[in-house]
């Protein structure tokens, strides 16, 4: 971690005095309750407190762990999973929120982990593909991945599982275009499209079978 | 020779991804997943010039910065720039804040020169050289046989285009990179690689360290495709790091970085001219070809070509043929070897202008083909496929979809070579009854674990996931490259030897006369107390190499918005014998749609003025998504006498070739140029308003 | 990224005193931080504005309907009612990015995003919207650009719903110094017609807060074509809504998106639309009058017929 020395104080002081200065000017504006009025906008500074730039203390909420870390406010969610809690099965792949390895689901929605603030995470439920399986067992959505073989390299997997898994969740029958509109923000090289929309189906209930035909060279005339 | 049994349990069946669970949980470590106790950050500081003399950079304040550990050059001195995106420096320290910081810090000085990021602008020969030396176009590079002139006068039909394909970007998820532990005992590298022992002959010459001292790690990797072979200068800048800051380094490049200097498809611009007589034999063939790869090409490469080159005229057999390959050097980042290379432009290129043939002679697509394929295996695969996909009653004159969204059918053909050899295995049997597998060979995503359990499973009658196996690791047997469609084809024959000659000595030591299946555990107990270890290596007769395939598509093309949407591509394929079924099939439908990606969305845009790539990201380098692929239907022409045979590349070759015939057949207009984009039919319809002048 | 300070701001009050010169509002985040990350923008300080009271809320009415800056358009998307009155809205929530964008991107944020071009994008790129000499894409890669514009710049505004507002005719509410302004969506995209420096209208400081949509007895209509079937740009979009009286149109409103710096409107396309009924030959002349003055680029040119089909699907499409 970057070493918590920092020359952020003067602009912090300098946003006090300006924030200060602004207190006084309401205060004096409304004199008749300016009482009360101070009184609010003391209880607005204490709420509205500036971090950084310097690494300072959060508490994430991972798989229904509470996480005690530092970071820095410009350290992304993507960055204090995979590196300051050591959960990687999140994949930075593009670090700009296009291709969906990152996925994490936010209070059960699927967020680009890389593209939201660490500290900004805070007091939401946070899901990661490490959180999906249970006691060992692997959730239905895992499951019907094994089995379609809905992966190859498996870098993206994490991220397509969290889509589905939230949309099971919401649209507990999706067909396959509901599939491919939650999986949208999904991006997979090796080309596990079709398999990735199998899965799903099949972790809806749906019965799914290969359609290959395998044809032996040998018994054709 | 060895044979591969006859009746198998699952081999040729469907058994699932050993490693998937793995996979699915999160718990698959791959290179950039690697956390070893004290890890630094590396990060690469590129070239902001496409082109410049470099006279100083300066780290000093990057040293500066709390939590930079290291901070190093890739060369000492003057230097020259050749690309936007060259490799300049390299800093590690405790986090990603601390690097972007310093890189930000490192003061370089420099010189801009001209450039050439264009094909069309660097062949003038008033472009600026990329090679001082050397020119930017090379000497043709030709091969000419029969008489050309002759035969094109005697042809009842000729037919000429010009057609044109773009550069690449591989774009594995995992981006390349490396962790790498360089201490007085030796480095160790986690490499996201498609060749362990390669990046471990690299790391060693490179850095002057023994090869027994180097040893290199990648159990999971995120895809590759033909550009992770080396340690890269990436790797070698992560060596270089850990050495200065004396602790293992983490250097993964960034999605930006992948764009620019770590490989690509070079483009191709193919001026073809194609003769046949009234029945459509093909007589006399003409190629006049240039394309790009990058810095290293044109000139710069003596033979010629200079790696944009690829086979003419593909598959087909012509007895008059003049082909001419000129490469194109521009200041962008190399090519390198990019699935099946070569043959995605060349059947493009040939498969395009065979249908513009057939359209003249008034043949049916499949009809010419049948009359020129050379392969009797893609004869019947022409005839199996058209039959599945209803060839007969989808075909039509071009042009003649009546309504704003027409449909189309097309079709093309693909060879790939492949082959195996040069890898061995080692079988480790415990008292206990696990058994483990060794090898040196690395998992790309296709399923080369899987692959070795099926095997192994079957040779022994355990079930596969009573099997360890290992890959991965230089401290295996060695085994190649995973490239060329090879893997399969290498190791499967290793691991029948291993498990075969294991077996043998299992049942001598211990007596038992079949040790397999029910008798396994009673007869490894016999063992005593110490395992029994025993090599196999690569046998002829259990591989093959050669490969042949079709595809047809189908499209609907919406003429007044130009969206093409293709709705199915139905594949024949001839894969020898298939070992792990399910990620067989999975591997047709990854080559598919890579060939997609070819053949409707991807290209690198490089700019003219400012020497950039204008999308280096997956925002503008587009990739294709769910909602694009087509229903893929796959039959595979099991050949189970020719042994293990890849399938990797042949899968991808056809793909986007066939789907250009078929957008030419829904508009009765070509597109003779990847990717074929909205833009570009609008322009072919002859709708869209030309510039203002 | 650069390091930064943040604070949540509790009040619009607050927000504004917060926003110093070196300071950025902070929302969804989609836009900015890619921004950051590339160095584009390298504020001292974000505000974040996201927890301010009142700006989160979806606000039904008889007369209008209003919405917060801070609303996610994922909820734009799936609210059912947004859906029935409003479809050109849910449309265009629904062509947003993707869902994971569309769970975090606000109301706010989507019509206050910069311009996507890729010269301006570029870490290493200075072009004339980044006060460089001059408009690169001008006479380079010009493909996704404009075919409308006042100035050299030739970017494009990249909003879908600001396509769909303009359509459905609503107002802007933006926190400016002490006052509250109420913006037309042409308003709020004025400036970015003639100055190629801006995205928007927009001053620093100012604050987007709410969005009134008017419910009107009629039907609306976005849609967009895009090189690929979803997660991507728009090359061109349309939204059109129409209020119609026995079968005939009262009034009118068609969007272009994507072939210019604003959401391109054309007040004589919306009055040949008056009276009529809608068939395939009066969209066709209103796709003419809004395409009437396209100047085409080297490669921009298909955008032409592209929005003219897209300008009478959309408009064939209020006729149900």
């Amino acid at each position: 971690m970057m070493d918590s020395k920092s020359s952020g104080n003067d602009l912090l002081s300098l946003t006090r005095r300006n924030f200060l200065k602004t207190l006084g000017t309401t205060a004096v504006g409304t004199a008749a309750t300016q009482v009360e009025s101070v009184a609010a906008e003391l209880q607005k500074l204490n709420a509205e407190t500036i971090v950084g730039p310097a690494p300072i203390p959060i508490v994430l909420q991972v798989n229904g762990q509470a996480i005690s870390i530092e970071v820095e406010p410009r350290v992304t969610l993507l960055d204090a999973l995979r590196n300051h809690v050591h959960l990687t099965g999140a994949k930075e792949v593009c670090d700009r929120g296009t291709c969906g390895a990152c996925t994490v689901l936010l209070d059960g929605q699927p967020i680009y982990a890389c593209m939201m603030l660490a500290l900004e995470a805070q007091g939401h439920a946070i899901t990661t593909v490490e959180g999906l399986a249970h006691e060992g067992q692997l959730n239905p959505v895992q499951q019907a991945f094994v089995e379609c073989d809905a992966m190859m390299c498996g870098y993206c997997t994490p991220g397509f599982l969290l889509s589905i898994t939230a949309l099971l969740k919401r649209r507990p029958h999706p067909d396959a275009d509901e599939v491919k509109h939650a999986c949208a923000g999904n991006l997979c090289r090796c080309g596990t499209h079709p398999r990735i929309i199998q899965a799903a189906l099949k972790a809806s209930g749906v019965s799914v079978t290969s359609q290959t035909e395998v044809i032996r060279y040998a018994d054709l005339a | 020779m060895p044979t591969w049994p006859k009746e198998t349990k699952y081999i040729g069946r469907h058994v699932q991804r050993v490693d998937g669970p793995a996979k699915v949980t999160g718990s698959a470590r791959y290179t950039s997943d690697v956390q070893p106790e004290g890890w630094l950050y590396g990060m690469i500081l590129r070239s902001r010039w496409p082109a410049a003399k470099i006279s100083d950079i300066s780290l000093e304040k990057a040293r500066q910065v709390p939590g930079i550990k290291a901070a190093i050059l890739v060369r000492e001195g003057e230097r020259t720039i050749r690309y936007y995106g060259e490799e300049l420096a390299a800093v590690a320290g405790t986090s990603k804040q601390a690097c972007l910081d310093a890189l930000r810090l490192i003061e370089v000085t420099a010189s801009p020169l001209p450039f050439v990021v264009k094909e069309t602008e660097a062949l003038k020969d008033s472009s600026p050289p990329v090679w001082e030396k050397s020119p930017n176009l090379s000497k043709p590079k030709v091969v000419e046989k029969g008489d050309l002139a002759k035969a094109f006068g005697e042809c009842a039909a000729v037919v000429e285009g010009f057609f044109t394909t773009p550069v690449l970007i591989h774009h594995p998820l995992e981006t390349h990179g490396n962790t790498v532990s360089w201490t007085d005992e030796g480095i160790t590298a986690w490499a996201s690689t498609q060749g362990i022992f390669s990046v471990r002959d690299g790391l060693a010459g490179n850095l002057n360290v023994e090869q027994s001292k180097v040893r290199v790690i990648s159990e999971f990797m995120g895809g590759g495709f033909g550009a992770k072979f080396g340690p890269g200068i990436e790797g070698a800048l992560a060596a270089r790091l850990s050495k200065a800051a004396k602790a293992p380094v983490k250097l993964m490049l960034t999605r930006f970085d992948q764009s620019l200097a770590v490989g690509n498809r070079p483009s191709s611009f193919q001026k073809i001219k194609l003769g046949a007589s009234a029945d459509g034999k093909l007589l006399a063939y003409e190629l006049d070809a240039y394309g790009t790869a990058g810095i290293g090409s044109g000139g710069s490469t003596e033979g010629g070509g200079g790696g944009a080159e690829f086979p003419a005229p593909y598959i087909y057999t012509i007895p008059n043929i003049r082909v001419s390959h000129r490469g194109v050097t521009v200041n962008a980042g190399s090519a390198r070897a990019f699935r099946a290379p070569g043959h995605p432009p060349a059947s493009f290129g040939m498969e395009s202008i065979l249908d513009e043939l057939a359209v003249k002679l008034n043949l049916d697509p499949v009809e010419i083909r049948l009359k020129n394929d050379p392969s009797p295996v893609r004869q019947r695969e022409y005839q199996l496929g058209a039959e599945r996909f209803g060839w007969k009653q989808k075909y039509h004159r071009p042009g003649s979809s009546p309504g704003p969204v027409k449909t189309g059918v097309g079709c093309a053909g693909a060879s790939w070579g492949g082959g195996g050899g040069g890898t061995q295995a080692e079988a480790q049997i415990n008292p206990d009854g696990s058994l483990e597998i060794r090898c040196g060979t690395q998992d790309l995503g296709t399923g080369t674990k899987t692959l070795i359990a099926v095997i192994a499973a079957d040779l022994l009658q355990l079930k596969p996931d009573q099997i360890q196996v290992r890959i991965g690791d230089t401290r295996f047997p060695p085994s190649g490259g995973s490239g060329g469609s090879t893997t399969a084809a290498s190791v499967s024959p290793a691991v029948f030897d291993a498990c075969t000659q294991a077996l043998e000595a299992l049942q001598n030591q211990t007596g038992v006369a079949d040790a397999r299946g029910d008798n396994w555990k009673a007869a490894c107990k016999k063992l005593g107390i110490n395992p029994l270890i025993v090599g196999g290596k690569w046998q002829p007769g259990l591989s093959s190499s050669g490969t042949g395939g079709v595809q047809f598509a189908e499209v609907e093309v919406d003429a007044d918005t130009g969206f093409v949407r293709v709705k199915k591509i139905t594949c024949v394929q001839d894969c020898g014998m298939v070992v792990s079924r399910l990620t067989c099939e999975s591997q047709v439908n990854g080559g598919i749609i890579m060939g997609l990606g070819y053949a409707l969305y991807e290209q690198r845009v490089m700019d003219s003025t400012t020497g950039v790539v204008l999308n280096p990201n997956f925002e503008t380098y587009k990739l294709p998504g769910l909602a694009d692929v087509p229903q893929i239907d796959i039959i595979l022409l099991d050949m189970p006498e020719r042994g293990v045979i890849g399938i990797g590349e042949p899968v991808t070759i056809p793909t986007a070739a066939a789907i250009a015939n078929a957008v030419a057949n829904a508009l009765g207009v070509r597109i003779g140029s990847l990717p074929i984009t909205p833009d570009k039919v609008l322009a072919a319809l002859g709708k869209t308003q030309a510039a203002h002048a | 990224m650069k390091a930064f300070q943040y604070v949540t701001a509790q009040s619009v009050d607050s927000a504004r005193d917060w926003l110093g010169p070196r300071a950025s509002y902070l929302a969804g985040g989609n836009d900015l931080l890619a921004r950051m990350k590339e160095y584009l923008a390298d504020p001292d300080l974000l505000v974040n504005v996201k927890s301010i009271p009142g700006l989160a809320d979806i606000e039904p009415g008889d007369g209008h309907w209003t919405l917060g800056a801070q609303v996610t358009i994922a909820r734009i998307e799936q609210d059912p009612q947004i859906r029935k009155l409003f479809p050109a809205l849910h449309e265009a929530a629904a062509e947003v990015g993707s869902l994971q964008i569309r769970n975090v991107a606000t109301l706010g944020g989507n019509l206050a995003q910069h311009s996507r071009c890729w010269y301006y994008r570029h870490r290493d790129v200075v072009c004339l919207k980044k006060k460089g000499p001059t408009c690169f894409a001008r006479l380079g890669e010009n493909k996704f650009h404009s075919l409308f514009t006042g100035n050299p710049c030739i970017s494009t505004v990249v909003s879908n719903l600001s396509i769909a507002l303009a359509a459905l005719g609503a107002v802007v509410l933006v926190q400016q110094g002490k006052q509250t302004v109420r913006w037309s969506i042409a308003d709020l995209y004025a400036k970015a017609w003639d100055n190629p420096i801006a995205h928007h209208s927009l001053a620093h400081g100012d604050l987007i807060l709410k969005v009134e949509i008017p419910v009107e007895p009629g039907r609306s209509a976005y849609g967009q074509i895009s090189e690929k079937g979803a997660f991507d740009w728009a090359l061109v979009s349309c939204a059109a809504a129409a209020v119609f009286d026995d079968g005939r149109v009262k009034q009118a409103r068609i969007v272009l998106g994507a072939v210019a710096p604003v959401p391109y409107q054309v007040e004589a396309a919306n009055d040949l639309l008056k009276g009529k009924k809608i068939d395939e030959p009066l969209a066709a002349r209103a796709a003419d009058r809004l395409l009437a003055g396209a100047e085409p680029l080297e490669h921009n040119g298909y955008k032409i017929p592209m929005a003219r089909a897209l300008i009478q699907r959309t408009l064939l499409k209020l006729m149900g």
